[in-house]
C-alpha cells in the first residue's frame, strides 16, 4: 500500500481517490471518536426561585412509604409557609452523589436540601457547596444526639449536616446452635468469635463460622476499618487530619485477625468477594453461624421467602472487640444545605430538617420502615423497643460508632483501602505490606487534597 | 498511485468541487451533518485532549503542565494493569471469536433443514445487554450457588472461588465475551460468505480444487474485506470494555475504560489522568483503526 495521509486537501490528485481518502480518514476518526468517553460536560441550573417558601429536597426511593407521608405532613401543617417538594434519586449511592455532585459542579443546581450519606459532607463542604450549620444546629441541639453520627457532620470543627437516620455495623449470630452448644452469650472478641465458629460448625455441620463483606467496594472498607479500630488502629490523626497514621501495629493486627478468619477455615474463601446481599444469603440460608451485616437483616428473617431461619434463632450483638474497644462502622444519612440557595429558601428548608429530625416523626419513621433514630432518647422509647425489636439490640452498637475518614479526598481514599484490604484478606499482601502501602498511597491523597 | 503535476489546474481541486452544481449541492446536504459532528464530537475531543495538557480538575482547566499527566498515567499502577488486561481481553477474546465465529459461518452458510431456526438461536446470546449476561454469568461464577464454581472445583480444575482471583475473573471474562459476540461475528462473516457466488466454487471444483484449497484460494481471499471489518468492529468493541468488566467482577477487574471512570467520574483528584486516560484510548484506537485501512487494506467504501 503506497498511500500516505494527509495529503488530502492539499495535492489535486486524482479526484476519485481524493474523496476516497477523506471517507477512510473520516471514517476512521469517527471510529476513533465513538470510543472516546467525553469527560468533562456541565449543564445550566443555579439556584432555585426563592422566595416562596418552597425547596426542593433530594433522597433515594423510599419503599415504606414513610418519607412521603413526613413530606406530606409537613406540607400540611406548614400551609402557605412552606412547601417542600420532593425529588426522588437513584437508590444507589454512588450514583446519588454523582449526580449531586454533578450538579454542585455545574454551579450549585436547583436541589436545596439533600438526604445524603454520611461520607459526604467532607467532599461537598471542602468545596464550599454545602452550608455550614454550625450556628442554626446549636451544640445544645447537638448533645441529644448520637456522638458517632453528629462526628460524621464535623468538619473542620464546623458542623455541615444534621444526623437524620442511622446504621450500625453489627454481629448477628444462630442464638439456637450457640445455646445448645453450651455458649451463653455472643463472644466479646475476635477470638472468642472464632473459637465459638470452629465448635459449633464442627459440632452442627454449619457450612460456614463466620461471613461478612470482604469484597473490593465501600463496604468492605466500612468491615476493615472495623477491624482495624477495634485494635486501636486510625486511618489519619485525630488531631490533625491531614496526617495520615494506619501504619501501625494496631492496624496490622486487625488486618490480620481478618485474613486469619479465611486462613483458619472460619470464613469461606468466597467471602472476600461478599457484599451484604451475598452475606445476607449466606447467613438465612441457615449456611453461616456469625454473620456481621447491618440492622435491617433483622426484618428480613421474619419473612419466610426471604430466610430459612427465623427471627427467633437470631442473637443480636455488637461486634466483638479486638485488643482495644468494639467498634461498629457508622452508616445512615444526614440532611445537608446547598449553599447556593437564597438564605430564605435555606431557612424554610432547615425547618424541614427540624421537623423531620423531631423525636415524633423519629419515632413514626421508626415504627414505619425501622429507620434508627439518631436521638439519644429514642432508644429508652417502650413503644419503640417493642415494636422493633432491632433497635432495642442495635443500641449498644450504636453507642460504639466510629465514622470513616473524614476527607474532601475521601472517594480516593476509600479506592484505595478497598484494594489493599481485600488484598490483604485473600492474603495476596500480608497485613503488614497493606497497612504501609496505604501509609504511602493515602498520604500521596491527604497531601493532594489541601 | 501517481501524483498528477501540482499547478495542472489553476484553483485546485476545491474550485472544480464547488462549480460543479451537483457536487455543490452534495456539499449544502451534509454540511448539517458535519457541523453536528462537529459540535457533539470533533469539540469534546479537541476539549479533551486540550484539557489532558492541563493540571485539570473537575471544575478548573487549571495550569499547564505538557505530558505531565500521561507520564503519571503510565506511572500509574492501576493504568498498567487495566492497559494489560484490556490488550490481553481484546486479542484473546477477538481470536477466537474469529476462528469459532467463522467455523460457525461456514456450518450456516450450507443449506439444511432447520437452518433458519439455527441462525436465530446463535444470535439469542448476542440478543442480551451485556449487563444482564454479565451478572447472570456472575452469578454461574459464583461460589455459593455458582454451577461453573460447583463443577470446575469437583473435577479440581481450580482450587479457589473464581471470583475471588484475578486471572480466573479475565479469563471468564474472556469466556463470557466469546459466548456473547461470536454470533456477532458469525452473522457478519455469514452475509459475506452469501455474496461468494456458488459458480466460482463450482468452477474450481471443476479444475480439481480441494477441500482446503477452495477455503484459502477461494473463500478467504473473497471474504477478506468482510473479515477486516467484522474483526474491527470487535476489536473496537472489546478495547473499550466496561460494562462486562464492571459488573462481573463487581468492580474489581480493572480496564481502559474503569480506569477513566473512575478518574472522572469516583475520583476527587485523578480528573487530569482520567482525562489524559480516555485521550490514550481514542489516540490508539484511531491508530488501531488506520492500520486496519491502510496497513491490512481495509476497503471503507464500495467506491471504484
Amino acid at each position: 500500500m503506497a498511500q500516505t495521509t494527509g495529503t488530502m486537501a492539499a495535492t489535486p490528485v486524482n479526484r476519485g481517490m481524493n474523496r476516497r481518502d477523506f471517507l477512510k480518514v473520516s471514517g476512521a476518526g469517527l471510529a476513533g471518536v465513538a470510543l472516546l468517553g467525553v469527560a468533562g460536560c456541565g449543564g445550566g441550573g443555579g439556584g432555585s426561585e426563592g422566595g416562596s417558601g418552597e425547596f426542593i429536597f433530594s433522597f433515594g426511593p423510599d419503599t415504606s412509604g414513610s418519607l412521603q407521608e413526613v413530606v406530606k405532613r409537613f406540607n400540611k401543617e406548614n400551609k402557605g409557609k412552606y412547601t417542600a417538594k420532593y425529588r426522588e434519586m437513584p437508590a444507589d449511592t454512588g450514583q446519588y452523589f454523582d449526580k449531586v455532585r454533578t450538579q454542585f459542579q455545574a454551579g450549585g443546581g436547583d436541589i436545596d436540601l439533600i438526604g445524603g450519606d454520611v461520607i459526604w459532607p467532607a467532599q461537598f463542604a471542602a468545596n464550599g457547596w454545602i452550608l455550614d450549620l454550625s450556628d442554626k444546629f446549636t451544640e445544645e441541639d447537638r448533645a441529644d444526639f448520637l456522638p458517632g453520627p453528629v462526628e460524621s457532620n464535623t468538619y473542620e470543627d464546623k458542623v455541615y449536616g444534621v444526623p437524620w437516620f442511622t446504621d450500625a455495623g453489627m454481629l448477628y449470630y444462630r442464638k439456637d446452635l450457640l445455646d445448645k452448644n453450651g455458649i451463653k452469650e455472643a463472644p466479646k472478641t475476635w477470638d472468642e468469635l472464632k473459637d465459638a465458629a470452629k465448635q459449633v460448625t464442627e459440632a452442627e455441620g454449619t457450612k460456614y463460622g463466620f461471613v461478612f463483606q470482604g469484597s473490593q467496594y465501600e463496604g468492605g472498607v466500612v468491615n476493615g476499618l472495623e477491624y482495624i479500630n477495634s485494635y486501636g488502629g486510625q486511618v489519619l490523626d485525630e488531631n490533625d487530619a491531614s496526617k495520615v497514621v494506619i501504619d501501625s501495629p494496631e492496624s496490622s493486627e486487625g488486618l490480620s485477625i481478618a485474613a486469619s478468619m479465611i486462613e483458619e477455615g472460619v470464613s469461606p474463601q468466597a467471602v472476600t468477594n461478599f457484599t451484604e446481599t451475598e452475606s445476607q444469603t449466606t447467613f438465612l440460608n441457615g449456611d453461616a453461624v456469625f454473620c456481621r451485616n447491618w440492622p435491617y437483616m433483622y426484618a428480613l428473617a421474619a419473612d419466610p421467602d426471604e430466610s430459612k431461619i427465623k427471627q427467633e434463632q437470631i442473637g443480636v450483638a455488637p461486634l466483638p472487640a479486638g485488643s482495644a474497644e468494639s467498634v461498629s462502622g457508622l452508616g445512615g444519612w444526614n440532611f445537608y444545605i446547598n449553599a447556593a440557595s437564597d438564605p430564605e429558601t435555606q431557612d424554610a428548608a432547615y425547618e424541614f430538617v427540624k421537623f423531620c429530625t423531631s423525636p415524633e416523626i423519629q419515632k413514626f419513621r421508626a415504627l414505619n420502615g425501622s429507620f434508627l433514630p439518631t436521638l439519644k432518647s429514642l432508644y429508652e422509647d417502650k413503644e419503640i423497643l417493642d415494636a422493633v425489636p432491632v433497635i432495642a439490640l442495635a443500641g449498644d452498637a450504636l453507642a460504639n460508632t466510629q465514622p470513616r475518614p473524614v476527607s474532601p479526598a475521601y472517594s480516593d481514599m476509600s479506592l484505595k483501602m478497598a484494594e489493599q484490604f481485600n488484598a490483604a484478606f485473600k492474603g495476596d499482601v500480608s497485613p503488614d505490606e497493606a497497612v504501609k502501602t496505604l501509609q504511602g498511597e493515602l498520604q500521596d491523597i491527604a497531601d493532594q487534597a489541601s | 498511485m501517481t501524483t498528477a503535476p501540482r499547478e495542472k489546474k489553476r484553483g485546485g481541486w476545491l474550485k472544480e468541487e464547488f462549480g460543479n452544481p451537483e457536487r455543490r449541492t452534495a456539499y449544502y446536504m451534509v454540511l448539517p451533518a458535519l457541523l453536528i459532528i462537529m459540535i457533539v464530537a470533533v469539540y469534546p475531543v479537541l476539549n479533551s485532549i486540550w484539557l489532558s495538557l492541563h493540571a485539570a480538575t473537575i471544575t478548573a482547566t487549571g495550569e499547564f503542565v505538557g505530558f505531565e499527566n500521561y507520564v503519571e498515567m503510565f506511572g500509574n499502577d492501576d493504568f498498567i494493569s487495566g492497559l494489560k488486561n484490556t490488550v490481553i481481553f481484546t486479542v484473546v477474546s477477538v481470536f477466537f471469536e474469529f476462528i469459532i465465529g467463522l467455523g460457525i459461518a461456514l456450518a450456516i452458510n450450507r443449506a439444511f433443514r432447520g437452518r433458519g431456526l439455527v441462525r436465530a438461536a446463535v444470535l439469542v446470546p448476542w440478543a442480551f445487554p451485556t449487563v444482564i449476561s454479565a451478572a447472570m454469568w456472575r452469578l454461574m461464577f459464583q461460589d455459593q450457588i455458582g454451577v461453573i464454581n460447583y463443577v470446575a472445583n469437583g473435577i479440581g480444575l481450580i482450587s479457589e472461588p473464581i471470583l475471588s482471583d484475578a486471572t480466573l475473573l479475565l479469563i471468564g471474562s474472556i469466556l463470557v465475551d466469546v459466548w456473547k459476540t461470536t454470533p456477532f461475528m458469525a452473522l457478519l462473516l455469514l452475509a459475506g460468505l452469501q455474496t461468494i457466488p456458488g459458480e466460482v466454487y463450482e468452477a474450481a471444483r471443476v479444475d480439481g480444487a480441494n477441500v482446503l484449497q477452495r477455503f484459502f484460494l477461494i473463500t478467504m481471499p473473497l471474504l477478506k474485506s468482510t473479515i477486516l471489518v467484522a474483526v474491527l468492529f470487535r476489536t473496537m468493541d472489546s478495547y473499550r470494555v466496561f460494562d462486562l468488566f464492571w459488573v462481573m467482577s463487581n468492580r474489581q477487574l480493572e480496564s481502559l475504560s474503569t480506569f477513566v471512570y473512575q478518574g472522572v467520574r469516583i475520583s476527587q483528584l485523578q480528573f487530569a489522568q482520567g482525562n489524559a486516560a480516555a485521550v490514550f484510548i481514542f489516540v490508539t484506537a484511531f491508530l488501531l483503526a488506520l492500520f486496519f485501512i491502510y496497513g491490512l487494506g481495509m476497503q471503507t467504501s464500495t467506491e471504484d
